[in-house]
Formats: C-alpha cells, sequence, structure tokens
C-alpha cells in the first residue's frame, strides 16, 4: 500500500510541490495505478525475458560526427536564454 | 591512537571518441556554449539515443588493459534525479550489468587495487551560476564517459595519486582517452574512511566528489582524514555524506539537500537494445590493442639495453616511446638514441605540457639518420650531439651540417701512413702487445684517433694497426 509519505517522497524527488489538501486524493490515485499494473503481473505468458522483450541486440551508430543543429534552432524551446546560454532564473 | 587511511576512487575518464554516446554531434573541447548540440543531447520529447559503437569498443579495451571481466551481456539503464545539467532528469548509465567487472591496477610496491567495474554513461551538460541565476551549456552533454570504480583498498594519499596516475598512463596508452585533469577529460570522486591501525572493520565514509586536479585530490584526502580522526578522538560519529572540496579554504564541506540523492530508482532505458559482447568482439579487440606501458618498460631495457631509469622515461608518453622506437629502429646504438631524447630533446620541452605534446623539429627518421652514421663509423659519438643540436634548431636533417671532410673519413693509404707512424711513436706499447698485452692496442688506437681528430673508422684503424704491431 502507497502511504502519505511514499508519495511526499515520489513528489520531492521530482521537484513537485504537493498541497495537504491534495495527499489523500493522489494516495488513493497511486495505489489505483499500481493495483492496475498489477493486472499484467497476473497474466501468463511465454516469455520471460520481460527486460528485452524485443530481443534485440547491438544495435549501433558509427563514430562519424555530423554538424549539430543552429545554436538559435536549439535555444528556441528554452524559456529564457542569455549569450547562448540556457538561462534558469534564480526562484523568489 | 595511530588510524590509517581506507580509500577508493571513482574516476571519471572522458572518451576520445569523434562523437556523442547517443547522437552525432561532436564531442570536440572548447567551442562556443550550446553549438554541439542536437534534440536528442537536449533531450527533447520523441527523441531516441542510438549507441556509439566505438564507446563499446573503448571500454572493452579499457576493461582490457585493466585485467577485467568482459560482461557478454551488458545494457544500459536510467539513473533519475532532476537537476538542469540533465535535460531528460536521468542520465543514461549502467546499472547492474557493467560492460566490465573485476579488475585491478598494480602499482609499482606490486600491490593491486581492484577494480569493482568499470561502465559507460553520458556526461551531463555543463552549469555557470551568475548572479544567482544559472547559465547551461550542453555542449560536454552527452559526451561518452567511463567510470572506473576501485575497491576501497587504498591506504595512502600516496597509493591514491599513484593508482591515477596508472590509470591515466593505461587510457592513454591504448589511446581510450586524453586524460587531461584540467580540461576535466578526467574527474574523480574520493571515497574516504579512517579506522585504527591494525583494524579490519571499515569506518563510517564520506564521499568527495569532482577532484580535478592531483594537489586538490592530495591536499582534500589529507584535510578529509584529519577531520574524520578528530571526531573520532573526540567521540563522535563520522557521518556518511557527499563532500565538497572548496579549493579557496582547502576544507570539505558538506553538501547539503543531498539525501534523497541516492534514490535514483534505476531501470533499464526501453530505448535502447541490449549489448552483447561476443567473444569474437573481444579477440578482435584484444588484437588491435597496443603493447602497454608495463610490457614495454620491460621489453626497452631487454631489447635495447636502456637503464630502467631511462626506460621509465621514454615510456612514460606513448608519443615519446614510440619516437624512441622509430628512430632507434635497426641501429647499433639504441642508448644513444635513448640519451638524445632525454638530454638535447627534453631539454627544450620544459614543461609537462611539452611532454606531452612532444612537438620536436627533427623527425624520428632525421634522428634514425643521425645515428646511422654512428653506426657506420662515418662519425664521432661527440659530433651526435653537437649535430643534433643544430638540428633541433633548424629542423634540418644531419647531412646539412656535416662537411664532406667531416663524413669522408681518412683514405685508406693515409690511415696506414698514420697508423705506422703512431706504432713508431709508442714503442713500449707495442712492445706489450707483442709480449701477450692485447689492451696495448687500444693505446696506440687512441693516438691514431688523436692523430685524425676523431675522423678515423675505428673498427678499419684497429684492423691496420693489429697488422702493423703483429709482424
Ligand atoms: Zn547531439
Amino acid at each position: 500500500m502507497v502511504t502519505h509519505e511514499d508519495v511526499l517522497k515520489i513528489a520531492n524527488l521530482a521537484k513537485l510541490s504537493v498541497a495537504p489538501e491534495e495527499l489523500d486524493g493522489l494516495t488513493k490515485d497511486m495505489n489505483e495505478i499500481i493495483a492496475f499494473a498489477d493486472t499484467v503481473s497476473a497474466a501468463s505468458a511465454d516469455v520471460s525475458d520481460f527486460d528485452n522483450i524485443n530481443g534485440l541486440s547491438n544495435v549501433f551508430r558509427e563514430d562519424v560526427p555530423v554538424p549539430s543543429y543552429r545554436r538559435e534552432d536549439i535555444l528556441k524551446n528554452a524559456e529564457s536564454s542569455e549569450d547562448g546560454y540556457f538561462l534558469v532564473r534564480r526562484r523568489r | 591512537m595511530n588510524y590509517e587511511l581506507v580509500c577508493g576512487l571513482e574516476t571519471h575518464v572522458e572518451l576520445a571518441t569523434k562523437t556523442k554516446i547517443f547522437c552525432s554531434c561532436t564531442t570536440e573541447f572548447g567551442a562556443e556554449p550550446n553549438t554541439h548540440c542536437c534534440p536528442v543531447c537536449i533531450g527533447l520529447p520523441g527523441t531516441l539515443p542510438k549507441l556509439n559503437k566505438a564507446v563499446v569498443e573503448y571500454a572493452v579495451t579499457a576493461g582490457l588493459a585493466t585485467h577485467c571481466e568482459i560482461n557478454p551481456d551488458a545494457k544500459m539503464d536510467r539513473k533519475n534525479y532532476v537537476y538542469p545539467d540533465l535535460p531528460k532528469a536521468y542520465q543514461i548509465s549502467e546499472y547492474d550489468q557493467p560492460l566490465c567487472r573485476n579488475g585491478y591496477v598494480e602499482l609499482a610496491s606490486g600491490k593491486k587495487i581492484r577494480l569493482t567495474r568499470i561502465h559507460i554513461e553520458e556526461d551531463a551538460g555543463k552549469l555557470v551560476h551568475e548572479r544567482g541565476n544559472t547559465l547551461i551549456d550542453y555542449n560536454r552533454g552527452g559526451v561518452p564517459l567511463i567510470e572506473i570504480v576501485s575497491e576501497p583498498d587504498i591506504r595512502s594519499i600516496g597509493e591514491a595519486a599513484e593508482y591515477v596516475e596508472q590509470l591515466q598512463a593505461i587510457m592513454r596508452y591504448i589511446g581510450v582517452s586524453d586524460c587531461k585533469m584540467q580540461e576535466g577529460s578526467l574527474r574523480c570522486d574520493v571515497n574516504v574512511s579512517v579506522r585504527p591501525q591494525g583494524s579490519d572493520r571499515l569506518g563510517t565514509r564520506t564521499e568527495i566528489k569532482n577532484m580535478n586536479s592531483f594537489s586538490h585530490m592530495t591536499k582534500a584526502i589529507q584535510y578529509e582524514m584529519d577531520r574524520q580522526i578528530d571526531l573520532l578522538e573526540s567521540g563522535e560519529d563520522v557521518v556518511q555524506e557527499t563532500r565538497r572540496y572548496n579549493e579557496e579554504t582547502g576544507c570539505t564541506e558538506g553538501m547539503r539537500g543531498k539525501e534523497d540523492a541516492n534514490d535514483y530508482r534505476y531501470f533499464r532505458d526501453p530505448d535502447l537494445v541490449a549489448i552483447r559482447v561476443t567473444d569474437d568482439m573481444v579477440a578482435a579487440l584484444k588484437a588491435k590493442m597496443p603493447e602497454g606501458p608495463q610490457k614495454r618498460l620491460a621489453r626497452f631495457q631487454t631489447e635495447y639495453g636502456l637503464p630502467e631509469a631511462d626506460a621509465r622515461l621514454l615510456i612514460d608518453r606513448r608519443r615519446i616511446a614510440d619516437y624512441f622506437e622509430a628512430a632507434a629502429k635497426g641501429t647499433k646504438n639504441p642508448r644513444t638514441v635513448a640519451n638524445c631524447i632525454l638530454g638535447p630533446i627534453f631539454s627544450r620541452l620544459d614543461s609537462d605540457a611539452a611532454k606531452d605534446e612532444f612537438r620536436v623539429s627533427v623527425s624520428p627518421e632525421n634522428l634514425n639518420a643521425l645515428v646511422g652514421l654512428l653506426d657506420a663509423g662515418k662519425i664521432r659519438k661527440n659530433l651526435v650531439k653537437s649535430t643534433l643540436e643544430k638540428m633541433l634548431d633548424t629542423g634540418k636533417p644531419a647531412a646539412a651540417f656535416l662537411s664532406e671532410k667531416d663524413l669522408a673519413g681518412v683514405n685508406p693509404d693515409d690511415l696506414r701512413k698514420i697508423c705506422e707512424q703512431a706504432a713508431a711513436d709508442n714503442p713500449n706499447a707495442v712492445k706489450d702487445y707483442r709480449g701477450g698485452k692485447e689492451k696495448a692496442l687500444k693505446a696506440v688506437l687512441g693516438a691514431v684517433m688523436k692523430m685524425t681528430r676523431g675522423r678515423a673508422n675505428p673498427q678499419e684503424a684497429e684492423k691496420i694497426l693489429t697488422q702493423i704491431m703483429k709482424a
């Protein structure tokens, strides 16, 4: 069973702030999500290696450089930038 | 009470690949910020990583050079943490199936520092903190690293420094990395604990992050040892934590807010497939591996008859060792070649960085040709050094500085006359020689060399003298 503490810990790791009144609802949701995922474990299957289900290996790329993107394009989605850097402003 | 250091290192080495680990952006150092980036290495949604084959090859080669077992069945995992240097909020690394395991690095004393593992992972971006804001450059993001984890086998600061030097030498030799600490291509996290001398229990350890110079590393270990001993002596406990070395104060400081950081929630990266290192791949990489520094050291002593100290100076850097071997090819005087490098050439390379670069105006072929003249008896040893100095000044071959007179030697008729004269001048030596003292010939030979100011071929002169003096 997921507890309030678990939810707070996961929120903290993900840098999310959770208000006290949200805690009951989120805990309930998480328990339901985990219960839903458990139906997978209950299913029977012939495959045992769920870790590498596609069975592929050694898909490699040769070590040959390709020109990178233009910096304007790289910074296009940034909330803010300065002197060609991504800028993360101090939180107030 | 006496305490001893118990120390293990996690060493990050940037691989010398041309491209990043999961995309084809260049890994070149020192570019304008965010100019070596693409959607993959800035973690845009919907992008897919594709593993660089050279990364696997370099990591396996590094494992072979450090006596590791190669894992035939490796995979990549996500290490989750939220920090702006990591645009995806996870780093792709290897958790429970690293490429290499159970190796060691041998110190000069013969002591082995065991390696737990070597795994591949991506480097993070670089943060610049300015006026409370943070500027991010993702050029370094996605540059391939290997992390080399040692067992806590290190017992002194000297051993820690030697271990890192050895790793540096090995990685440079096999061409896996340039290991420049000042450019961050080799960095260490150091785990430090202390315990009463003779105890076999491990004390509580702290981890000092991101040491990027030998002097900081040794100072940080010393400070941390003293701090822990003080705590234990006053009856307090060492707290297991991550610490940072402050270069200004020379102290280590606890890093707050890292207590949750160990919960990385590793899981297999579903975007990447298994890495299967076959025996064939390992054999091919082994065949391509250059001879390691230890083996080369031994060979330089047996094959070229070099003293150990000289051999050490030459093999320290692969570039110099290669230069020596090219210059010494086929010569009867390999020690003269070594002396040319350790003397005149080294005296023009006055810093470690200059020796690393080893830019020399004289090609190994030209040095080989110069020593070839000595082999052929066309010049004497003292002319080698002065000619080399002129070659180093100008970059021209030896022939440019040796006059025809220098090279022509003495014609056979003249030489015979000079030998006869020398024998006549030294009747006692001739008498001794005839009486069975073979060494007496050397005195007369010396006189011949003096009379020709060193231009005579000593082998020729000796032959003629033997005929004259036997008669
Ligand atoms: Zn890229």
